[in-house]
């Protein structure tokens, strides 16, 4: 039997990506994280993402890479603290999926 | 400057290619921008696109063996989950095999890109078959808007103009934000989340295993236990040699119950009853994406204004009520009333705000806002903790009872029922459950 992903990496291993081969791409969603670090009383983002873009480090600071990005939208609407400005990524720059089946 | 088109047509998705195919065959001459690679590549759904209008945009689509759809629905579940067991209330019936098929599956990169080359065609036969386009790889980035009324958009240091602009761009709908018909801000009372993965299953193992005969498929909804106490359901879907197997999980309830998507996943994997439907199949893909709930409060302030409509999920269009999730079809059918909105204007040349009100008149009167309306109550009483819960604890209990069979004398059926609803839910609480659902059904 072959084996089902469990992990969230391994999951993401599964997704492919536009522009994977640039070194830099241009980012498409902007976290301001000190809102986050100021006073968020849910962090949400760290635990709805389903791409785990979200993570928070062993003093409980959130950080936020967009590489992974899935462009789902979950924290554009789960964010309540005004911290995430949205937008597409751009087709040559930016980062994004490519999905092969949806 | 040249000649505007008649419609720019933001996004192609099925919102957008079901447009563009009323334009092209109405005659009219306009652009479809997609940002994606090709359409469909940023497209995610569950995967069920319910409804006839298929048959109406691609007649005799259903008779075609490279028809992009995946496999038309004759046999649905309903699953009632608890931690160890499930109850399902079944249907299957030969006379979902006539045609024009009620629902077919489908995997949106496949399915979109497959319904924009039928667009192409008809674009080909069509007046402009040289000046509408399909265009990929292109984000629009600003609506352009002159006196309250949209001329065109932006791309880059690129302008485009249009008499019309329509906006379907999904439920991530950043362009009806920017032209103030939609908030900035959208409370997460009004969307889920909904997390996927398609297994691969070879067709012939996945009709053995799902009694599927030929093209038929099977769909099967789950609430209860699969989600772990938050607030959702599941679903798993027969694709042609694959499962689309999910959750569609409320927003607001992840956030305060502190759930994580991926996890509650593996848990609904990890049921018995569904660990026995997937096992052996292998993961191909993992995907998610934002779904509107199907609350009438989470609509834009309005779908229309001088020049501009809204269409598909980038209205949130879409309904839940429990016996479906439609949203591809009300993206189907709003794409094709808006198109037909734009037509009626090119007539007289009038993109007005009141002409515009036109489309709006059309959805009022179509099924996809009737339904929204009458259904509300249902809408409301699937996303409450009793449904998700104790429904679905109390049946399986139930269950677990009535169809066992041990060599002892065995109770009458309501004395079981009795016990069932005792130990996990109060009565009242569940006559009044009834009631609204009744009601509300």
């Amino acid at each position: 039997m072959k084996e089902q992903p469990t992990s969230i990496a391994e999951r993401l291993g599964l997704v492919a990506y536009r522009n994977q081969g640039r070194s830099a791409a241009r980012a498409h969603i902007e976290v301001d994280t000190d809102i986050c670090n100021s006073g968020c009383p849910h962090k949400c983002t760290t635990y709805v993402c389903p791409a785990k873009c979200y993570t928070l480090d062993e003093v409980g600071d959130v950080h936020f890479q967009f590489e992974d990005c899935i462009e789902c939208g979950t924290c554009l609407y789960a964010c309540d603290q005004g911290a995430v400005t949205w937008r597409y990524p751009h087709p040559e720059e930016g980062r994004g999926v490519n999905w092969a089946l949806g | 400057m040249e000649e505007p088109f008649d419609c720019i047509i933001v996004g192609g998705g099925i919102a957008g290619l079901s447009a563009a195919m009323t334009l092209a065959r109405g005659g009219a001459r306009f652009l479809l921008i997609e940002r994606g690679e090709f359409c469909g590549a940023k497209n995610v759904s569950g995967g069920v696109l319910w409804g006839t209008d298929l048959e109406k945009l691609v007649p005799g689509y259903a008779d075609d063996p490279d028809a992009g759809f995946e496999r038309f629905v004759n046999h649905r579940r309903l699953t009632f989950l608890d931690a160890d067991s499930a109850f399902s209330v079944d249907f299957k019936s030969a006379r979902f095999n006539d045609k024009p098929y009620g629902g077919v599956t489908v995997l949106r990169a496949v399915f979109d890109a497959w319904l924009a080359g039928k667009v192409q065609e008809a674009i080909d036969e069509s007046p402009y078959a040289d000046e509408s386009f399909l265009a990929t790889d292109i984000l629009v980035e600003e609506v352009l808007m002159e006196d309250g009324r949209a001329v065109g958009i932006r791309a880059g240091d690129e302008t485009f103009h249009a008499h019309s602009v329509l906006l379907a761009e999904g439920v991530n709908n950043l362009l009806t934000r920017q032209v103030g018909l939609e908030k900035p801000f959208v409370d997460a009372d009004y969307v889920a989340v909904g997390v996927k993965e398609v297994l691969r299953l070879d067709a012939d193992r996945l009709a053995d295993r799902f009694q599927l005969t030929g093209r038929s498929g099977l769909t099967n909804e789950f609430v209860g236990a699969g989600t772990d106490g938050v607030e959702g359901g599941g679903f798993l879907y027969t694709n042609r040699d694959s499962l689309s197997v999910g959750l569609v999980i409320g927003m607001k309830d992840l956030r305060e119950k502190g759930g994580t998507p991926y996890d509650l996943l593996n848990h609904f994997k990890a049921h018995p009853a569904v660990a026995d439907m997937i096992h052996g199949a292998e993961t191909v893909e993992y995907s998610a994406h934002v779904v509107s709930t199907g609350d009438i409060r989470g609509l834009p302030s309005e779908l229309y204004a001088g020049g501009l409509l809204i269409a598909g999920e980038a209205a949130h269009l879409l309904m839940n009520a429990g016996k479906a999730i439609q949203g591809m079809d009300y993206a189907m059918r709003s794409g094709m009333l808006a198109a037909e909105t734009v037509l009626e204007a090119r007539k007289t040349g009038d993109f007005s705000k009141a002409m515009m009100s036109n489309y709006r008149k059309a959805l009022d009167a179509s099924y996809v806002l009737q339904d929204m309306h009458s259904f509300q109550d249902a809408v409301h009483l699937l996303h409450a903790g009793p449904m998700f819960k104790d429904v679905p604890n109390v049946l399986c209990d139930f269950g677990r009872q009535f169809f066992a069979v041990r060599s002892e004398p065995t109770p009458k059926a309501m004395s079981m029922m009795h016990a069932a609803v005792k130990r996990h839910a109060s009565y009242w609480d569940l006559v009044k459950l009834g009631i609204k659902a009744a009601r509300s059904l």
